[in-house]
């Protein structure tokens, strides 16, 4: 923003300024040139104008004119799988959930999708919630899903701890979601950081870090910015402007110009994406980790979206907007449609193909679903293991020695413990003998 | 994220007192203007009480959050420096008690605020310093760490640092707070013990809607910074008949909610509830259970305390009980290490060590995770202390 400094003192004062202007050398020091007029600058211009956005299809999906449609094409059928694969399991877990199985699901495609195609398979991604099309893009399955949905015994990301949607994979260099917002932000930088310090991933594998534009408002974001970016490191902050945080639309989020206006306040390369074209963010953020990478410096990458859905299944937007808005926004601006549009104009693409990917996708969810439903849960001593390595503390020890005293006492006979008891792998009984 | 109370169905059988049908919520309006201690806050004569002036009050049933609601509508109606914010507070709040405020009382009271806690913390710090009203909300307790700072190091320490010349004794900080059985590690937790180190700050939890209004209007009004913390599995299910006037319920002080000579059982919030099933299972045992209960237990009489403020706590009350009764059990939700319940009972065994005739009994959450208060999705019905814990702790204290 600040290259954009002199142009914007332009249209301020309505006189082309040059730097001959600046008469008076700089401050001492600083290569801030000495200036006599009292000038006061904002993301927030007079003229209204804001950070362009990068954008390659139009919303019928033809490519807009002078845009670059990044190759390979291969890449761009397989985002368009990865992409219809998330509506429909939002659909399938949105309406389990809605029987009480699950506690809440929600989701987002062509920038989660987009940008994870635009990664290397090792960069070590920090996520928010709504990021599970990067592993699906990475290759972990549907049946893993299921599980941490679930919350069942092959819920290795969890254990059966946390909510559903809370992935985790070290194999898919995936970190372990949590619900407090923010915090993976500073983390990121520390993440990207220890890439830099390790000799067989430097100039490798960059931290990538997603996160909303309602998180952006934590102290955690801005920490972070400043961490990635006065320590130097590898480290790609993705954030996800969807519009709304729960009920609170952006607009009351930040009077600035998005947050792409705080990237250069950090020093940051920054770019502002059209977050519902799958190749823009394709070509914005492959751009993006090549300079991460290759500078071994923060880049900024904001994408503009739209949450159709609810916040989650337990909230119900039209209490705070009109379902017209959400409707237009499907029909104009389909981040699925748009891509499709474009696949079928180069012909990479047909409706039997639509017809039959789709009719997969239902069953292969389906299946894993079914499958899940039936695994029992983890044993129930891993509700405590995991607090410590090595020795487990006294206090630990007694209060699991405590539970299973209770459970020989009333494990088979306290109707609500018999009951839940069937649910874990095992009934328990490790406690009981 | 409007939160479906998921109590348990009773058991088949036996009509054992759940939330929905506890005894200890008035459920009329008689019983609801004979709530102890209330203090009616009429204009011009503040504080009156008098008997004439309670027949013509009126009452409406309420839950929780409809009777949180009805404390800051009141407050927002008599103090024109009150405003109230918070993360999506304007369209009601997520879990509805903020619902109205906006379109009644305007956004320039009732607004948003920008998602950060530790922001909203220190908002608040800066309107209460002014002088002026604050009531923020921390949508969940699980987020109130980023606040952390701002809560311990500004609001309890401003007026001891500044020699008394400033203070925020206008800040008022609402957070939902314990287990709702689906919440787990981030949407469960009880973080109140951690503020218990924080002198200057009160820390108030109501149990029942008209606790709620008459706790939180004591709060709003009291002259330091206050956390209240309102356990969110109670906002739909506890309903009351609330009276509808002014009115509040004192701070620090402990609630007696049925007395007894036996055994003294001190908790608060949800566990209130728990605490009235372990107590009925103990006299009248389900057949399930019959074999277990000692016949010499089940005439034992019991005194149930809700103690309401956690910081600074009701020693006296507390005291006086356990004089009587020889024998005490505390029970939380949090995690027993760092406990509320373990500050307690130091205090207790130390002024009624000659008294005593068991140690003090701990019924919590167990600490998954060091101090803090995770609540494992999946393992909730074991890590809440639920009524079969509370009864197998009554007996234990009870046959020491
Ligand atoms: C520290 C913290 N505060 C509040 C919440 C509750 N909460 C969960 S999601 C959310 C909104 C997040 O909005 P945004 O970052 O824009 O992400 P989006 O859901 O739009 O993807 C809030 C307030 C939380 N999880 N953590
Ligand atoms: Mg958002």
């Amino acid at each position: 923003m600040f290259r954009h400094l002199g142009r914007r003192a332009a249209s301020c004062t309505a006189r082309k300024r040059t730097y001959s202007d600046f008469k008076h050398g700089n401050l001492p020091h600083s290569h801030s040139p000495i200036t006599t007029d009292l000038e006061f600058f904002n993301s927030v211009r007079p003229d209204g104008q804001q950070i362009p956005t990068y954008r390659v299809l139009d919303s019928v999906g033809q490519p807009i004119d002078g845009s670059t449609v990044p190759e390979p094409f291969s890449y761009i059928c397989s985002s368009y799988e990865t992409m219809m694969l998330l509506p429909t399991l939002d659909t399938l877990l949105y309406s389990v959930q809605r029987q009480g199985k699950i506690s809440f699901y929600h989701g987002e495609e062509a920038t989660v999708v987009g940008s994870a195609a635009a990664l290397s398979p090792t960069d070590e991604v920090l996520g928010q919630y709504r990021e599970m099309g990067v592993l699906l893009w990475r290759g972990f399955d549907l049946d893993s899903i299921m599980s941490q949905c679930l919350g069942n015994k092959e819920d290795k990301a969890t254990k059966g701890r946390q909510m559903p949607v809370h992935f985790g994979s070290p194999q898919h260099h995936f970190h372990t979601i949590s619900s407090p917002l923010a915090t993976q932000i500073p983390q990121a930088a520390g993440v990207g950081y220890a890439l830099k310090r390790d000799p067989e991933r430097r100039g490798k594998d960059c931290a990538v870090c997603y996160f909303g534009e309602g998180a952006a408002s934590e102290g955690d974001f801005h920490a972070g910015m400043l961490l990635a970016s006065t320590i130097p490191s590898p480290t790609l902050f993705i954030v996800r402007n969807n519009g709304f945080a729960i009920s609170t639309p952006s607009s009351e989020q930040y009077y600035g110009d998005g947050i792409a206006a705080r990237g250069p306040g950090y020093g940051i390369d920054t770019i502002r994406v059209d977050g519902n074209d799958i190749l823009a963010v394709l070509g914005a953020v492959r751009e993006a980790r090549r300079r991460c990478v290759q500078q071994g410096r923060a880049v900024l990458v904001e994408s503009m979206t739209y949450r159709v859905g609810h916040h989650s299944t337990s909230d119900d937007s039209f209490a705070y907007r009109a379902r017209q808005e959400v409707e237009d926004r499907k029909k104009v601006d389909n981040p699925v449609s748009r891509l499709r549009l474009f696949l079928e104009s180069r012909k990479w693409w047909s409706d039997d193909e639509e017809t039959e990917l789709k009719a997969r996708l239902k069953s292969e969810i389906l299946t894993a679903f079914k499958r899940a439903e039936n695994l029992s849960r983890w044993e129930l001593k891993e509700l405590f293991s995991d607090v410590y390595a090595g020795d487990e503390p006294w206090n630990l020890r007694e209060q699991r020695e405590e539970l299973g005293e209770l459970l020989k006492k009333y494990g088979t006979v306290w109707e609500p413990w018999k009951k839940e008891r069937e649910k874990f792998n095992g009934s328990g009984d490790e406690f009981l003998s | 994220m409007s939160t479906e109370a998921a109590i348990e169905p009773p058991p088949a059988g036996g009509h054992v007192p759940s939330i929905a049908t506890s005894t200890l919520l008035r459920s009329t309006r008689e019983a609801a203007l004979k709530t102890p201690s209330i203090r009616w806050c009429d204009d011009p004569q503040v504080g009156s009480s008098s008997s004439v002036l309670v027949d013509s009050r009126e009452t409406r049933k309420m839950n929780t959050y409809q009777a949180v609601r009805d404390a800051m509508s009141i407050a927002l109606n008599k103090d024109e420096t009150a405003v109230v914010f918070g993360e999506d507070v304007a369209f009601g709040g997520v879990f509805r008690c903020t619902m109205g405020l906006a379109e009644e009382f305007g956004r320039e009271r009732v607004f948003n605020t920008p998602l950060t806690e530790q922001g909203i913390a220190g908002f608040g710090i800066g309107l209460a310093a002014m002088g002026q009203t604050a009531i923020a909300e921390i949508q969940f307790s699980d987020y109130i760490y980023p606040a952390f700072d701002q809560l311990v190091n500004e609001a309890a320490k401003l007026r001891y640092r500044s020699g008394g010349q400033y203070n925020v004794g206008g800040l008022t900080i609402r957070t939902p707070t314990m287990a709702v059985g689906h919440g787990g590690l981030y949407h469960s937790q009880s973080p109140e013990g951690f503020f218990l180190g924080a002198a200057g700050l009160k820390i108030v939890i109501p149990r029942s809607p008209i606790q709620a209004k008459g706790l939180l209007l004591a709060s709003i009004r009291d002259p330091n910074p206050v956390i209240f913390m309102e356990p969110k599995i109670l906002y739909r299910s506890a309903i009351e008949q609330v009276p509808l006037d002014d009115y509040e319920l004192p701070l620090s002080q402990a609630e007696i909610l049925t007395s007894g000579s036996d055994l003294t059982i001190l908790t608060y919030g949800t566990p209130v509830y728990t605490c009235e099933t372990a107590i009925h299972h103990l006299s009248q045992p389900p057949p399930s259970l019959d074999a277990l209960i000692p016949q010499s237990v089940r005439s034992a009489s019991v005194e149930l305390i809700d103690l309401r403020t956690i910081l600074p706590w009701d020693v006296d009350t507390v005291v006086k009980s356990v004089q009587k009764t020889g024998r005490l059990l505390i029970v939380h939700e949090a995690g027993r290490t760092g406990g509320v319940a373990g500050e307690i009972a130091t205090e207790i065994q130390k002024r009624c060590f000659l008294r005593l005739e068991a140690p003090v009994h701990r019924v919590t959450g167990w600490e998954d995770s060091e101090i803090s208060t995770p609540v494992a999705l999946q393992y909730e019905k074991f890590y809440i202390p639920d009524a079969v814990r509370v009864l197998d702790g009554i007996i234990k204290a009870l046959t020491y």
